[in-house]
């Protein structure tokens, strides 16, 4: 076992938790990333598609600049967000976010002439080379930074339990080192909590191989208040065969350089969506076009899990090709394109909610406990937002510091930890293997927890967790004894924090009895404005959990009803 | 439908396109067939043996992930993303490069981890020599003027080797297909990813010159071939040759003529004869250096590889002509 000693320990290589680290560097601050993949690499900041134009950058109108901001609180978050915090973030990506990427190298497309190009209308947006992987080329920019600061990081190494202090204060990480089986305590005065607003708990998710709710299930067991857990998002366009590519987008917002985005077809050969026609103000039409699938469902036209299609065939190939990837995975199929749609299938995305914090520093309710990015409660996903959290949670920290006591190394902790793990490597040979624990999980969340539920199927879904936890868990199988490169052990590791988390998603979706934007009950399918424009927010109790209803406050943007059916209201 | 191929012939069909298209090899199958997957797991004496079932478009990675829920669950694999992002989960199938989560499978195919990495285990490599690399040649950006704020003056045209090389994903498919590196320690190569990864910024027109040189010097890039082997198996569609190695080179030369002696010499040979002389060659390379071992200029004579007096007396001809007209085509910076 290796005990490092460090300030501030980052768990998290993404968008978020790569800027935390660099900006705590450079302020001096002795950091350290633990990554569960690899830095810049997993995770789900390399799927960005572009970066969304804020306020009056590059000849935005005072319309454009508002309409990105409407976009924001409306249709990405159907105004569960912090207005103020929104409006800090869209003046910093406006006046600072662009500047910074471009001085340290990003490509912001350019056309022949010398132009930054641009998506046209309402809302517009720009590339790091090339639209639809945008995220790689600004992902592999942060990893060479953090390289080139010297900044120390851990790959393939997965944080398991979080250490605290006497008092109950989070003052370091227990880890594990996948490649090589070694065990690492990290020592520090804060940990940053950076894991991302995507995981795998549903069969088809976005979330990438390693995510597995780590976050929310380790933030939970020490106590952090959690907000809407139930506010899970979903992609509607993404390609439903192979399995392999059950996080691959049809991109449908608009398009570098042309007035067209990506359409949809019912199984009967019907349009029923194309962004650019349909909302233009939709940039990011991910909840529109979930309602308007929710309608073809309910007509029998389409499935959540296939049976309608997306594509380009309505476009110039040129003009999709100019300055998008799109075309990749067609061909990629032997589809001709852009003329062949390909069939597409829902597929769980970020979560809005996640842990609460305060959108000053990022403090979550423990202290040395800090989050930045989707795993925070306060906002959707954007990868400019999860930048922006990167940012304020290292001034948070840094202001903080001084308060925060050196970390106090717990021997009994430490061995319990060790315990636990090496429970789960010794467990029976003859029993369930811990992939198909996590599978059967990923099916129950998806039957019963999918996009359409009720509190009978939840209740249902409960039922199955107790049976996960009872019957499966106890006869979790791994086959291999051995520490280094134990894949098998990994799984059955992050079982046990999916089932922990399934649960409180659960929980959380009973508790809030509306429906909104993606958020769809059957049982309450009206959007509750009275009651509702809340933040749902579960608190840890000594006996288990209570709910609290948070109200937002409302400078910039409010609904212009009180009560509607969901599927009538846009966003 | 498997009856379309004898066994082994399938390394064939993956390469030729003529008569393989993407298409077929999409709808080889109908959903349930059975194929054949054999891995090279590190603990095995012998080449594991699956028969998995098939999916619509399956993908090598989706063979992988159902051998690993319902046969060897112990099987080490890398993947992340599984959509051409994270350049993670590159094996060879078949004997070539392919990046597992973006190949169509095969009716029969060997999976086994990519050349010139050491195996952790199974198909997981150890990236550290790639990364150590790139961490080397130092892949960022020095502005020799500061910063115009954005958006700054640049144009696609002057980026337009940069940007395919901003496709790189980092999957090693290319590092594993290269011969030269396949030569170990014999070479100090960079390697494509390495120059793929450094030609990010060094084709970069804000990056400052001596910067660039100080990476390129690190890179031993005349020792690359030219085979095309990392752009045959690159899953990016990067034209590592044409529109990465050989502009890195012709920045090199441009920058430090020193680094390109050889390169320069047989250019300046041939444009003067119209052929390769190897002994005007040597005689430019290493000077009268060339002439200290005795015995092998004596073996080379005795062989007819080098001809003195051809070399010396030899007049200007109609080829030297079209050399120098060929090599004057201003294709160099």
């Amino acid at each position: 076992m290796q005990i490092l000693s460090t300030d501030v320990v980052v768990v998290g290589g993404g968008a978020a938790g790569c800027y935390a680290a660099l900006n705590l560097d450079r302020q001096g601050i002795k950091t350290l990333i633990v990554c569960k993949g690899l830095v810049g690499k997993s995770g789900a900041s390399i799927f960005a598609g572009n970066l969304v134009l804020a306020g009056r950058g590059l000849g935005n109108t005072e319309e454009q600049a508002r309409n990105t901001a409407e976009f924001l609180v409306k249709y990405h978050n159907q105004f569960l967000i912090d207005q103020h915090w929104a409006h800090a973030c869209g003046r910093w990506i406006e006046n600072v976010y662009y500047a910074e990427l471009e001085e340290a190298g990003l490509y912001l497309r350019r056309d022949d002439s010398g132009n930054v190009v641009t998506s046209p209308g309402k809302i517009r947006s720009l590339a790091a080379n090339i639209q639809g992987n945008s995220g790689v080329p600004f992902m592999d920019l942060r990893r060479k930074q953090v390289i080139r600061a010297g900044i120390s990081h851990l790959e393939e190494t997965v944080v398991t339990a979080l250490l605290r202090r006497p008092d109950g204060s989070v003052c370091g990480v227990f880890a594990l080192n996948i490649i090589t089986g070694e065990y690492h305590v990290v020592l520090a005065r804060a940990v940053i909590l950076a894991t991302g607003y995507s995981d795998r708990l549903h069969e088809r998710s976005t979330g990438t191989r390693e995510m597995s709710g780590d976050g929310i299930a380790m933030a939970w067991r020490v106590g952090a208040t959690l907000a809407n857990l139930e506010m899970q998002w979903w992609h509607t366009n993404d390609i439903a065969d192979p399995p392999t590519w059950q996080r691959m987008q049809v991109y449908p917002n608009p398009m570098l350089g042309s007035e067209k985005s990506a359409r949809m077809i019912n199984s009967a050969g019907e349009e029923f969506f194309n962004q650019q026609q349909d909302d233009p103000l939709a940039y990011g039409p991910y909840t529109v076009q979930l309602k308007a699938l929710a309608k073809e469902v309910h007509a029998g036209k389409a499935r959540y899990d296939g049976g309608y299609y997306a594509g380009f065939d309505h476009c110039d190939p040129r003009e999709v090709e100019a300055y998008t990837s799109y075309g990749k995975g067609f061909r990629q199929l032997g589809l001709r394109f852009p003329e062949d749609l390909v069939e597409a299938a829902v597929t769980a995305h970020y979560r809005q909610g996640g842990i609460d914090v305060e959108t000053k520093t990022m403090r979550s309710s423990i202290p040395g406990l800090y989050v930045a990015g989707g795993l925070g409660g306060h906002s959707n996903g954007l990868i400019g937002l999860a930048t922006y959290d990167g940012k304020v949670v290292a001034d948070g920290v840094v202001g903080d510091l001084p308060q925060l006591a050196p970390a106090v190394l717990h021997e009994t902790d430490i061995q319990r930890e060790m315990q636990r793990l090496e429970s789960l490597l010794a467990s029976r040979r003859d029993g369930v293997p811990a992939a198909t624990v996590k599978s059967a999980i990923r099916t129950m969340m998806w039957n019963k927890v999918g996009v359409e539920k009720d509190a009978a199927s939840m209740r249902s879904a409960l039922e199955d967790v107790e049976t996960v936890r009872l019957d499966l868990l106890p006869r979790m199988s791994v086959t291999r004894a051995a520490k280094s490169m134990n894949y098998e052990w990994l799984d059955a590791i992050d079982a046990i924090n999916m089932i922990d988390v399934c649960e409180l998603i659960i929980l959380s979706s009973l508790e809030r009895k509306e429906s909104r934007g993606p958020f769809m009950r059957r049982d309450f399918p009206m959007q509750d404005n009275t009651d509702w424009l809340a933040a749902n927010v579960m608190v840890r109790t000594d006996n288990g959990h209570r709910f609290e209803r948070r109200p937002y406050n409302l400078p910039f943007f409010k609904p212009d009803f009180a009560t509607k059916d969901n599927l009538e209201v846009a966003w | 439908m498997s009856d379309l191929l004898a066994p082994g012939e399938a390394r064939q069909l993956g390469q030729n396109e003529r008569y393989d298209t993407v298409a077929a090899r999409n709808s080889r199958f109908a959903a349930g067939e059975m194929i054949t997957v054999r891995v090279r797991r590190s603990d095995a004496a012998s080449i594991a043996e699956f028969r998995v079932p098939y999916r619509k478009w399956m993908r090598v990675l989706d063979a992988l992930n159902w051998i690993a829920e319902n046969q060897a669950t112990d099987l080490a694999y890398r993947w992340f993303c599984g959509s051409k992002m994270c350049g993670t989960c590159a094996v060879r199938m078949n004997g070539r490069e392919v990046l597992a989560c973006w190949e169509a499978v095969e009716p029969d195919m060997t999976v086994e981890p990519l050349r010139n990495l050491p195996v952790i285990r199974d198909l997981v490599v150890d990236r550290a020599p790639f990364e150590r690399k790139v961490a080397e040649l130092e892949p960022w950006l020095e502005r020799p003027v500061a910063y115009a704020g954005f958006p700054e003056p640049l144009t696609h045209k002057q980026m337009k080797n940069a940007s395919k090389a901003l496709d790189c994903i980092g999957c090693m498919c290319c590092y594993s297909a290269c011969p030269v590196i396949g030569l170990g320690d014999l070479t100090d190569f960079a390697g494509p990813a390495p120059l793929v990864q450094l030609g990010q910024t060094a084709l970069d027109p804000r990056n400052d010159a001596a910067k660039v040189s100080r990476s390129l010097k690190l890179t031993g890039i005349f020792n690359c071939v030219s085979c095309y082997k990392c752009e045959e198996v690159c899953p990016a569609s990067i034209p590592i040759v044409s529109q990465v190695i050989e502009p890195l080179k012709a920045r090199a030369v441009a920058l430090m003529p020193e680094m390109a002696k050889h390169s320069n010499a047989l250019r300046s040979v041939v444009a003067e004869r119209g052929y390769v002389d190897p002994s005007a060659l040597v005689l430019r390379v290493r000077g009268l250096k060339a002439l200290s071992n005795l015995p092998r200029v004596l073996r080379l004579l005795i062989r007819g590889k080098i001809n003195p007096i051809k070399t010396f007396l030899q007049r200007r001809t109609a080829a030297s002509d079209a050399a120098r007209q060929y090599l004057s085509r201003g294709d160099r910076p």
